[in-house]
């Protein structure tokens, strides 16, 4: 039996205590040189970006903004991977159709999405439904691609053996290419998460009244730094969030990879 | 007389040639007849076109020309008469050893639940894997994931087993136990078998028969009756004076084989 693959960094009391004490450095560093070496408009300070924090946590006026960021990404991650997997699985199973449509769909792919920001605010106005599409567009192509990929690099022989135990055409899909293509699909589901945070926050930095991005934007164009600063720890936090998450997703329902 | 399980007639396989690839005559009028519960073992140079004879039989393609029969029916589409062990691995990877055997008669039934849980419990056993029903492929050793794909093909009692070279990756030893189990299976469940192998001495210890292929293209050189009395001990069959005999004069024919495909 193969042992279980040891994690890289594993975290223990040491670790942590060293973790702490870089934070510590680099906060503390950061907190001396502002207003010694650098002018706090450039840098804040941290004690003035906890406050921020502290304040806007306080009177609840982080909220709507979150509340708006997570809608706008759930919203778009759900179309879009729904409509990717659907896509890759059919394109996946049609390979004629995937290499007349592919000259367009590289197109596509290989333009940046965020570029479309402008034109679908300008096509679904500055609330929820612009930022809504972007981050569909960017999670579907990730997905549909990963989804079609998958469906192609389908062991054929195990396909036969199915077949050769009787299996139709139907059940080979199902029980082969479907669950083989899983872990494809998972892997574009896991990089798509940042990509739609990022199209989510980007969105709401060209145009928007609410939101964490608008949050950033808004610090910056009243010149309050601290404000700036604490809006980027919220969309770290952000992220960070949605990694664990996401990983710890995949290990429970991915198993069998060890 | 009843029709032999698996004949082939004047069997011949050209695979076409792709660009630069010249074509490649695998089987050459090619005729074989294996009885109802017969062990017939196909040994041959690497190339000679053995595993293409199961996939004939198994029907995942037609032969060029010549006919291929399987249990009184010309084999016309995918066989669903036989259990094909390929030499390669093809446990589905995110199945359980319960789900990966059970998978067998989930299709048989069409049905995803209610399958018999007896049934295939008794296959695990009786290839010896108590224990790791709910271990993944992956989390099982090659002798492990090669009784799994054994009991996969034995559960739905198929009259007529394709192996290929199915216990060639492992060790040895292991290859010692996983032999003397499949004869003691075999002595139970009594079906018809094509075993193809590139090692003479499994070939002998198994069968009843040992057809020897010239190299490519893959003609039937000789075919040899085994009179080695059952039940056998694949230990110690090895030497015993016949066996040494067989071995002997099989070894003489393949070996000109052998060395003729080495020196194209």
């Amino acid at each position: 039996m193969r042992a279980s693959r040891r994690p890289i960094g594993e975290t223990t009391w040491a670790v942590l205590a060293c973790q702490l004490g870089l934070v510590v450095v680099v906060l503390g560093a950061w907190q001396l040189a502002s207003g010694r070496l650098v002018k706090p408009l450039w840098i804040s300070r941290p004690t003035d970006i906890f406050a921020q924090l502290w304040e806007w946590v306080a009177e609840g006026s982080l909220w709507p903004h979150l509340v708006t960021t997570l809608t706008e990404m759930l919203i778009g991650f759900v179309i879009g991977s729904a409509l990717g997997i659907v896509a890759g699985l059919v394109l996946g199973v049609l390979p004629a159709v995937a290499t007349i449509l592919n000259p367009l769909l590289t197109g596509l792919y290989a333009m940046p999405k965020v570029a479309l920001a402008p034109l679908f605010i300008l096509l679904f106005g500055i609330d929820l439904a612009s930022k809504v599409a972007l981050v569909a567009v960017t999670v579907f192509f990730l997905v549909f691609l990963n989804t079609m990929s998958g469906i192609r690099e389908v062991d054929q022989d195990l396909a036969d053996s199915l077949r050769l135990m009787g299996a139709t055409g139907g059940e080979v899909f199902r029980k082969v290419m479907v669950p083989s293509a899983a872990i494809w699909v998972f892997n574009g589901l896991r990089i798509s998460v940042r990509y739609a945070l990022t199209a989510a926050v980007y969105g709401e930095i060209i145009a928007s009244n609410q939101g964490v991005g608008f949050l950033v934007s808004y610090s910056k164009n009243a010149l309050d730094t601290a404000g700036t600063f604490a809006a980027l720890t919220v969309l770290a936090l952000l992220g960070l969030a949605f990694t664990l998450l996401v990983a710890r997703a995949e290990t429970s329902s991915l198993k069998w990879k060890i | 007389m009843a029709e032999p399980a698996i004949v082939l007639r004047d069997v011949t396989q050209v695979f076409p040639g792709r660009g630069a690839a010249r074509e490649v005559i695998a089987l050459e009028g090619v005729s074989l007849a294996v009885a109802a519960q017969e062990f017939v073992a196909l040994v041959g140079p690497s190339g000679c076109g053995k595993s293409t004879v199961l996939n004939l039989v198994a029907g995942l393609w037609p032969p060029t020309r010549g006919e291929v029969r399987c249990t009184g029916r010309p084999v016309t589409g995918v066989n669903t008469r036989v259990g094909y062990m390929t030499q390669k691995d093809t446990l589905l990877p995110w199945r359980t050893t319960l789900a990966n055997v059970g998978i067998a008669l989930e299709l048989k039934t069409r049905r995803a639940t209610g399958w018999d849980r007896d049934r295939i419990s008794r296959y695990i056993e009786l290839v010896g894997l108590e224990g790791f029903e709910h271990h993944y492929p992956s989390q099982l050793s090659g002798g492990m994931r090669r009784r799994v794909a054994l009991a996969r093909t034995l559960i739905y009692e198929p009259e007529t087993l394709l192996m290929d070279e199915p216990f060639g990756a492992l060790d040895a030893q292991l290859k010692l136990v996983m032999q003397a189990e499949l004869l003691r299976i075999w002595g139970e469940t009594r079906n018809t078998v094509v075993f193809v192998t590139h090692d003479l001495g499994e070939a002998i210890a198994l069968a009843d028969r040992v057809v020897i292929f010239t190299g490519r293209p893959g003609q039937v050189k000789a075919v040899q009756p085994v009179d080695l009395p059952r039940p056998r001990d694949v230990f110690s069959i090895r030497f015993t004076p016949r066996y040494a005999e067989l071995y002997e004069k099989l070894w003489g024919l393949l070996q000109t084989e052998v060395t003729k495909g080495e020196s194209l």
